[in-house]
């Protein structure tokens, strides 16, 4: 089963020209689900990496900007986007020519495993 | 220095209470209160010593509410440090989700199998289709004429103006 949503994430990340990485994982970075191509780049996947989006939105939420949703981060090469689904967090690594906007759509069509999953965290 | 005291004390009580009474300043200016601020004094110091303990705890529990929310209001990037997962954690951890994501996948099979809106759609036997009888020409007329029918409805709907569009409303002149 998890195959078929392995195959399901495979298909939505080959909808966006650019991006070789859909990654969902608990608040400090433990994955559930992952589907990358080869172009990875090993570092961005790591937990250390990814838990510090956790850090990084308890310190944002203080700017009185209200919660955050989503983190964009453009490097020279690559570009990392997560999105603020607690007890969740889903982070897509791309290229740095992949359009940011085509990564922020794929959000509705993620939604619903998310929702799932995220039952998951709740439980264990 | 004691009216002083007395002064921030009775402002934090009103404060505190938020309630307006015989004490309460309608002034803010506290010189114009002088007077009436020392009789208060007095009688206020005499019925606070009296229970100075109670009152430390509580200035003591105050201040760590200030701590608190100062603390949780500033953003202190030196103290960010993360908190790092051991790695037999981490292990166990993903063993528990690899089981229970198992779970929950299986159990919401069609969230796999609905796509999202496809343009278009995998025919298995296109030749079945495209072999089929064409509509006869009975169903066509039918169909036109139901068209021509409604497409005349459509036009002759109007609007029937009766009454004003403005209206003047709760005036009785």
């Amino acid at each position: 089963m998890v195959e078929e949503a392995r195959k399901y994430l495979q298909d939505i990340m080959a909808q966006v020209n650019g991006l070789y990485c859909i990654l969902i994982t608990d608040i400090d970075g433990v994955p559930l689900v992952k589907v990358s191509s080869d172009k990875t780049p090993e570092h961005a996947t790591r937990p250390n990496f990814i838990s510090t989006f956790r850090l990084a939105i308890d310190q944002g939420s203080k700017l009185g900007l209200g919660k955050t949703n989503t983190l964009i981060c453009c490097y020279s090469q690559y570009q990392v986007v997560q999105m603020n689904k607690l007890p969740l967090i889903v982070s897509f690594v791309a290229s740095d020519s992949c359009t940011t906007g085509h990564i922020l759509a794929l959000e509705s069509q993620l939604d619903p495993i998310i929702e799932q999953l995220a039952l998951v965290v709740g439980e264990a | 220095m004691g009216c002083c005291y007395s002064f921030f004390c009775k402002d934090d009580n009103s404060s505190q209470t938020g309630e307006a009474n015989e004490r309460t300043h309608l002034l803010i200016d506290p010189v114009s209160n002088n007077t009436n601020i020392q009789r208060v004094n007095s009688e206020d110091l005499l019925s606070r010593n009296s229970n100075t303990l109670p009152k430390k705890t509580d200035e003591q529990s105050a201040l760590n509410r200030i701590l608190q929310n100062t603390a949780t209001n500033v953003i202190d990037v030196a103290a960010l440090d993360s908190h790092n997962l051991q790695q037999h954690e981490y292990l166990e951890r993903m063993k528990i989700y690899n089981i229970k994501v198992q779970q929950v996948l299986s159990n919401n099979k069609q969230l796999f199998t609905t796509r999202p809106n496809p343009v278009l759609q995998d025919i298995p036997n296109p030749d079945k289709v495209l072999n089929s009888d064409p509509v006869t020409i009975g169903d066509l007329n039918l169909i036109r004429s139901a068209v021509t029918a409604a497409a005349a409805a459509i036009t002759d709907i109007r609007v029937d103006h009766k009454e004003d569009l403005v209206v003047p409303f709760g005036l009785n002149c």
